[in-house]
Order: structure tokens, then sequence, then C-alpha cells
């Protein structure tokens, strides 16, 4: 084949990507395998031809909704965040070639790959919402109190104090460790380490935390009680298993606090992969808060099933919630309520990958983050 | 119009970059009275600006790189003169990423960027880059890095990243596209046991550093370990990875001991490539040589230097190691280990009694009659409405925010 006739088959495979290009711009659904040979455009919107995987996503929020035009110029315009697959042709567009990743099918991409691009968005959106209102001047009236222990409860808590003026710590504070059976507490530091720091899969974490000689140090709660125990006296020390709304009379000793709505499997997923993102714009502080108070209340708006610990770990459970009685009863210090036994809730032992699109694509095309109308509610009353 | 010109050097990891970036970073004040900047207020902040480029988070430092690249190519942009920019990592950014990072530095208003590749045979690559997942807490064996590698689908995250930082043809392709041929500078690191000024002579004539009386006395930053050494840290990463908290792995594990103490031991084999992946590896090598050669760029060096050396006569297999060499290696490595817990626990007393002298003063004044009365008056006067406005009146006059006693 002439060079000419090489660079002009080139030309048309190019203008027929683009014209594919167009299609999606335009909120069209067709997949690229069944993109007709015969459609072909020499406008090109952009400098380069976007990514397979930044095309398939915009294809995927077409066929979910429309999409407004400023969202999907931010989709084809983003590359996916950190490490991982490169942005990847088009088969049957580029030349074969001996370098570079392999073109792809963008149908054929798994949804982890549009996911990766889609947490880009989700983190500018985020980090757009504004951070939350700033806690007002602490009281000087105020109870003292430091709260400890189940994630789930003690964090959303601790916050509602503190915004209302009543932050943890100062001198003869009563210490409050808050707890429920031990599995709902491993789901419940997964959830918060996926909303904060980072951590890793569901299933490699629980793998690992299962393997270690001594129980997790949040979930530990007669460790938690111990320790304090010296500073403050075993009199100051309350450990509350049966009933949040104690744990706010004696933490506060007052009213109500809204607490959040539980999180999906997915939901979870989703703020894992994001909140390293965010954590890339923001300091880690304000990465915190605005996971929490910001993309949470939206992904507490769409149910979905909620993450378990898998049936095999039932007999570590038994034996770690036997142990942790024993040292709860023998601690000292006040005990309100029983350890409950494992919870054995229905739910999933890992989340599901194409949910997880779903889920990052409706929050895509959901009200802006960080509005009453994004946040469907979904609160539960403490008291 | 054009009046600066930026030399962009985006890789490759393990072609003297540390090395590179050290002496740039101490030479500043030379490099400025010579018409160049090299805009860096710290050693990594090119590493930090390019993180943020590409949002990548890295253990915890990414919170350090926000706006990094912004703040890097404004201070690009105000200089008065030549800019050098250096990172190996942004070998792996993305078109949409290189066509903002370009942008940014004024490509196509009044800066002619430069791009600068230094390069190095995949012989030689290939176990330095396993040996730096290694250091980074991988625990794959040789073995399946080779198999991850070879694998042409090259998913995960192993060969995204290998490929990334390490195709050169695919490296100058997406940074090179919007440049001319002339502006793109592949600078070849030369054959193991060449003279080691030879490569900074090829920095300099790729930077345009000629003339500039820089002083070269940078240590060598990230250091080599031997097959056996490798094999010890993978070992321990087997190990610890699970309980070992990513913000201790790396001043305990890359830096006390790979970087300070297994990277001093010379004498063992190095590490290599296998004998039945040796002729895949030079047959890339030769690809790649074709095709460079073919985009016409501007070589810095001799594009022969990508031909890498003849397999070793004895191959060390790190998978299969000499167990006296890995025994050895950890006895090192507990003596470091030792030794620096000792010197933390001489810290840790010096720390307590600091702490137990202060502990005492603070008792004492908590114990002061006055400070007692102080509190029981504040308490009072906060309970009642002119209390509070007594309180308010001296807080003001005071000239502190605070509310507490």
């Amino acid at each position: 084949m002439s060079r000419t006739t090489s660079e002009d088959a080139q030309r048309a495979r190019e203008a027929r990507a683009w014209a594919w290009v167009a299609h999606l711009r335009d909120g069209g659904t067709t997949p690229w395998s069944a993109w007709g040979s015969d459609s072909a455009t020499d406008e090109h919107s952009s400098r380069y031809l976007p990514g397979a995987q930044q095309l398939e996503l915009l294809r995927r929020l077409n066929q979910l909704r429309l999409p407004p035009p400023e969202l999907a110029e931010r989709v084809l315009g983003t590359s996916a965040p950190g490490r991982g697959r490169p942005d990847l042709g088009l088969v049957g567009v580029l030349p074969e070639s001996a370098f570079g990743p392999p073109p792809v099918d963008p149908a054929a991409l798994p949804p982890d790959e549009l996911v990766r691009v889609a947490t880009s968005l989700l983190a500018e959106d985020t980090v757009a919402a504004g951070d939350p209102l700033a806690p007002r001047t602490p009281r000087l009236l105020r109870r003292r109190y430091r709260l400890f222990g189940d994630p789930e409860v003690a964090n959303p808590l601790r916050d509602a104090l503190a915004a209302d003026g009543r932050p943890p710590g100062g001198r003869r504070a009563t210490v409050v460790v808050t707890g429920s059976d031990l599995a709902s507490m491993l789901v419940n530091v997964w959830t918060a380490r996926s909303l904060g720091a980072g951590v890793r899969p569901w299933p490699d974490w629980i793998r690992a935390e299962v393997r270690r000689p001594r129980l997790l140090g949040r979930v530990d709660l007669a460790a938690l009680a111990e320790a304090w125990v010296p500073r403050v006296g075993a009199g100051r020390v309350h450990v509350v298993l049966d009933d949040p709304r104690r744990v706010v009379r004696l933490a506060a000793g007052r009213r109500s606090v809204t607490m959040p709505g539980p999180l999906s499997v997915d939901a979870v997923e989703l703020a894992r992969r994001t909140a390293p993102v965010v954590g890339t714009l923001v300091a880690p502080e304000r990465r915190t808060a605005l996971m929490w108070h910001r993309l949470r209340p939206v992904l507490a708006a769409h149910p979905g099933p909620r993450l378990r610990v898998p049936r095999r770990l039932r007999p570590w459970l038994d034996e770690h919630t036997a142990d942790l009685r024993r040292r709860l009863a023998a601690g000292g210090y006040a005990v309100h309520g029983a350890l409950p036994e494992p919870a054995e809730r229905p739910g999933e032992t890992a989340p599901d990958e194409e949910r997880v699109l779903t889920l990052a694509m409706q929050v895509l095309l959901g009200p802006p983050i960080g509005t009453a109308q994004a946040e469907r509610p979904a609160g539960r009353e403490a008291q | 119009m054009v009046t600066r010109k930026v030399h962009l050097h985006v890789g490759t990891p393990k072609t003297g970059t540390s090395y590179l970036q050290h002496v740039l970073y101490h030479n500043r004040r030379a490099l400025r009275r010579h018409g160049i900047t090299y805009p860096a207020d710290r050693f990594d902040a090119h590493f930090l600006a390019a993180l943020d480029l590409m949002r990548m988070p890295w253990g915890g430092l990414e919170a350090q790189a926000i706006g990094a690249w912004d703040r890097l190519a404004a201070e690009v942009r105000r200089a008065r003169g030549d800019s050098i920019i250096s990172h190996e990592i942004l070998a792996t950014a993305s078109r949409v990423q290189i066509g903002r990072a370009l942008e940014s530095l004024g490509h196509g208003h009044d800066a002619e960027v430069h791009l600068v590749l230094s390069v190095r045979d995949l012989v030689r690559q290939i176990p330095a880059e396993w040996q730096e997942n290694v250091k980074h807490r991988a625990a794959l064996s040789y073995g399946a890095f080779l198999d991850r590698i070879q694998d042409p689908r090259r998913e995960g995250r192993i060969p995204t990243w290998f490929w990334g930082v390490q195709e050169i043809p695919d490296i100058l392709d997406r940074w090179g596209r919007d440049l001319p041929p002339g502006h793109v500078h592949v600078v070849t690191v030369p054959p193991t046991g060449g003279s080691p000024e030879l490569l900074w002579k090829r920095f300099v004539e790729a930077f345009g550093l000629d003339g500039i009386d820089l002083k070269l006395d940078g240590e060598r930053i990230n250091p080599s370990l031997g097959s056996a050494e490798t094999t010890l840290i993978r070992r321990i990463n087997r190990a610890a990875n699970e309980e070992l908290e990513p913000a201790f792995y790396r001043p305990l594990v890359r830096e006390l001991l790979a970087h300070q103490t297994l990277s001093q031991r010379t004498g063992t084999p190095r590490l290599g490539l296998p004998p039945d992946v040796h002729p895949w590896a030079t047959g890339l090598e030769e690809a790649w040589i074709e095709e460079i050669r073919a985009r016409g760029y501007d070589v810095i060096g001799d594009l022969d230097d990508l031909r890498g050396a003849p397999p070793a006569a004895e191959y060390a297999d790190p998978d299969h190691p000499d167990e006296a060499l890995v025994s050895g290696a950890a006895v090192d490595a507990l003596k470091a280990v030792l030794l620096d817990h000792a010197r933390l626990q001489r810290e840790l007393g010096h720390r307590d009694a600091e702490l137990r002298d202060t502990q005492q003063e603070l008792e004492k004044a908590y114990l002061r009659p006055t400070y007692r009365w102080r509190e029981k008056l504040v308490r009072r006067l906060e309970s009642g409405s002119t209390g509070r406005m007594l309180m308010t009146a001296y807080r003001r006059a005071r000239g502190r925010s605070s509310r507490s006693a």
C-alpha cells in the first residue's frame, strides 16, 4: 500500500471515531462496535481523541439519562486519576503498533475502569460543594466528654456535638465508649476509613484483620475503656452497648442528634475510591469533612444491600465476642447493656463493580452534591 | 513570540534522575546567575508538582502536593530566562494531563518547550523496576513480575506503571506529539563500566548547562540492591505488609534497611535478567532503537547504548537465592534495626523526663489556691448575665478571644 493510501485510510478511521465522539456528545448510545463505517467527520472537537474509558463512560451516562453538556465535556476531558491503565485507544482507529497499550473495544472495559474516571469528577464535585459550616464557638457551660468506639455512632455524634459548640475533651471529662456487635463494628470501621484516610478493599482488609494477634484497637472496647481508667478514674468511664441515646445523654446530657443514614456496600466502595482523589485536591482534614458531610449524605440517599462479614468468620467473631465480654465484665467501669452476638444481617460480602458504576453515574447525573435535593432525607433520630 | 525555553525532563526512572535533580536543586543560585531557573523551594518540589498534575495519591505526600503544579508552572512563566523541570514520574502522564502541562508552561505562546527523556537499556531497567517495586512494599516474586510485564494485555497495577514509565516510543509519542522532533532530546545512559562523567556531560548538553560552574558533590540518592538483598526486602514485605502502616514503611524499610544498610553490601551478586527473558528484552530494544531513529529526534549519546549487555555468565535468581547471602543480609538488617531502636529508646528517655517535668509544673500551677479561686469566680460570673458582661469586658480589655479562664 502506498504511503498516501495508508494515510488516507488512517484519516478515514479517525474521521469515523470523531463522528462517534460527536454522536456521544449529542446523547447517543450506540456502542463503538456497532458504529457504522460510513459515519465520519473531519471536525475534531478536541486536540486528541478522548480515551476509550472516557467515551464509554459518556455512552453509559447517556443510556442512564442525558447529561448536561458541561458534564459531557468534563467526562471527555478527564483522565483517570492516580495509577492504573492509561487512557486507551479505540480498537480499529489506530494502525497496528508495536508500542503503547493495546487499543480496546470500549464496551469490553471492566466497570472498574469507568469508575476510575468517575471518581475524578465526583471528587471535583465534592470539593465544589464547599466546606461544611464551621463549628460554633465552644460553649462555656457544657458537659465535658470524650467519645470513642464504633465510628458509625461516635464520629457523627462527635461532629454534631462539636458543631453545636460542644467539642470533646476538657478536664474531668466523662469517657464514653460506644459499641455494638463485633461484626457491625468491623463493617463500620471499614466504612469510616473508606470515608477518611483510605483503606484496602474490604475482602483484603477483613482477611488481614482476622489474622492479627489482637483485636483492632477501634473495636476493642475493653482496651479503649481500660486506657482511660488510670487517667480519669473508673467512675468516669462508661461503655454503652445498648442504646445510642444513652451515649448522647452521657456525652452531652441533652436532646436529639440526627444520625446519618446507612450506606450500601456499593456506596462505601465508591466513597473508598473517591476519597483518595479528594485527598489530591484538599488537605486531609478537609477531605474527611467533605466526605462525611457532603458526599456521604448523597450516597446514603441511594439505598442498596449493606456490607456484612463473611459467614466463614463466625467462629472468629464468636471467640473474640466472648473474650471481649469477659474483659468488659472485669473492667470495673460502668457497662450499659451487654455486648450483642455478632449480627447475622442480610447483605453482601463485597461490592459489585457494575452497581458501583451505576451509583457513580447516578450521583454525577443527580442534583449537585451539597444541595438538599441531592440528599433525600435518610436520617434516623438517635433520640 | 518565543522568548524563553523550558526544558522539561519527564523520565525515565533509574537513569540518573535523582543525581541530576540533586545537582540542579543545590546549584539553583549558580543557574540563576546564568539565566536558568530551577523553580524549587524543596528538593522534591517537582515530584509534588507531578503528583498534583496527575492527581496521584502517594502515601500521604499528595496532601503536600495540592496546587503544586500550578505554582511550578506560574514560576516558570514568571522566569525571565530559561527554566528546567525534572521528574521521572511525569513519563506516565496521560495526553490530557500533558496538554494541560504544556499549556500551563506557555507552550504555543511565549515558551519553547524542549522535552528531555533520559533512557537506559531494558536489560538493566527491568530488574531495576522490580527492585523499585519491592522497595515500595511489593511482595510479588521476580518471576511473577516478569510474567506480568510480558503479558500483552498489560492489565493491572504493575504492568501499567512499568510500561507507562519505561516504554520509550510511547512516552515520546505522548509527550512529544505537539513538539517538533528537534525539540525532543533523547539522552542515552552509557553502558555499565563507562565513565561516570559521560552521562553528566550528556545532561549538560541536553539542558544547555555548558560553561556553568556547578558543584557536583551530590551523593548517590537512590542506590541499588543486590539480588539476595532484594529477596530479603521482599520477604520482609510479605511478613510485615499487613501490620506495618505505610507511614512507617518508608523510613524503616525503604530508608533504614534498603538504602542505608543493604545497599552498602556491594560485593554480592547483582540482579539481572534471566537468560530466557533476555531475548525478549533485546528484541524490544532493537524495535525501539529503530523507531527513535526513524522519528528524527535529537539523540544525545548513542542509540547503541539502548542495547543491553549479554546475559551474565551466572544468573543470581532472587526467587531461588543463595540462602547464606540472604541470612547475611538479614543479620545486617537486624543490626541496623537494633541500633536504631537503641537510638529511639535514648530519645524516648529524654522526652519522658521532659514530659514528667512539665507535668509536675502543671500540677503545681493547678494546685495553687489562687488558680482554684479564679476558676470558681469565673464559673460564678458566667452563670449570670451581669457576670457574663463583666467577663466579656475583662476579656476585651485583656485582648484575647479565648473564653477559658
